[in-house]
Formats: C-alpha cells, structure tokens, sequence
C-alpha cells in the first residue's frame, strides 16, 4: 500500500444499520426519529445518525484494507449534507501519507450519494501492529 | 533551517497536540517530563511534526533520538 492509493465502496443505510445504531447507543433524538419534527427544520425527513458513517470507516479500516494487523489512531469527519433512510453512499478513500517512522498510514475519505454530492469527507489515521 | 525557530514552531506543535498550554520544551525535556506524553501521542506528534516541517524519518532515526534537542536537531538539519 502506498500514498495515492484508493479503496472504494458502496453502503446503504437501511432499517437495520438506522436500527441498530439506535438500539446501541439509544440516540432517538427527533431530527433522527421523528420525519415531521425534521421536516419542519428544513430536511427531506429522519436525518440518518451522522455517526453511522463513522461506523463505515471502522469497517472500511478492519475489512477492507489488504492488511489485518490495524488500529485506529485518529479520525476526523465533516459533515456537509444529510443522509436519509434508504440512501446508498459511495465511499471513497486514498492513502494521503505513510509515515515510516512510526508505521502509520493517513487516508483522506468521502461519502458521497446518490446524485454524486459529497455529504461528508475526512481523515482516518491507522497504525500498523507489530 | 535555523534551530531556534525549529524548537518554537516543535513547541507549538507539541500544545496543540497535546491539547496542554503550559509545555515549554527545552533541549533536556523527554517523554517522561509530559504526563500526556505517551505512545500514541507519540505516534500523532511525529506525524504532524513530518507534515509540519515536510521531512520524513525513519524508526532507526526517531528510537535514536534521546531528548527534544536531538530531536529539533535532527529536524534543523534535515528541514529547508
């Protein structure tokens, strides 16, 4: 693996991802559970949990890089647009760096939808086990 | 690059990823003198030290280093 390498995949957030991230961490706030409370903020309907994508980039890390032997050093996300019930997001990460001196590697990452806008991007820095 | 600036700029990086205000590093200063100092941090410092000053290291080099003076040294010199 080296810099300017990419990954990609897609994810739907449906019933059972929005469900069980409920289930586990009990946010039921309304933009999440209520479609008229966050119709009346200006959203389509239930804004799905932002940390569902986090939760993308976990599997991202653990499943689908070509190496086993990774832990999570640092994470950021910027979130641009919402992310509705049904939705399929396009996630897209590239190897921004590797750092030798401490065998880390930085990604840059986006989520994209279905017409292509970027609902959010950022960074996940992974270590590499000895 | 000229050593002081690279131990005033290290400084600041160490605050800002240590989240701790009141470091003042000196020549002398090692992990055990920073209580937030420990090995993931470790880790985060040196990448932003790389970004930072656009140098990169390797393991033989950083395990090398004794104190922060050795360590701005190393950056000082490598550094444009």
């Amino acid at each position: 693996m080296q810099q300017g390498d990419k990954f990609t995949h897609r994810f739907v957030v449906d019933d059972r991802v929005y469900n069980g991230f409920i289930e586990i961490f009990n946010d039921r706030n309304p933009l999440h559970t209520d479609a008229g409370w966050a119709q009346s903020k200006g959203f389509k309907g239930m804004v799905m949990h932002g940390n569902i994508l986090n939760g993308f980039v976990s599997y991202f890390v653990g499943e689908l890089l070509p190496m086993k032997n990774v832990i999570i050093h640092a994470q950021t996300i910027n979130f641009s647009l919402p992310v509705y019930m049904g939705d399929e997001v396009e996630f897209n990460a590239e190897v921004a760096g590797y750092y030798e001196s401490v065998n880390t590697y930085e990604f840059k990452f986006t989520f994209r939808n279905g017409e292509g806008k970027r609902v959010a991007k950022g960074t996940v820095q992974i270590g590499l086990l000895a | 690059m000229e050593y002081n600036q690279v131990v005033k700029e290290v400084n600041d990086i160490f605050v800002d990823v240590l989240d701790n205000e009141d470091i003042k590093l000196t020549d002398s200063t090692t992990a055990t003198d920073i209580d937030e100092w420990d090995s993931l941090s470790h880790i985060q410092l040196v990448v932003a030290i790389e970004k930072h000053f656009k140098v990169k290291f390797n393991t033989a080099e950083i395990q090398s280093w004794k104190n922060v003076g050795e360590m701005c040294k190393a950056i000082a010199n490598r550094a444009n």
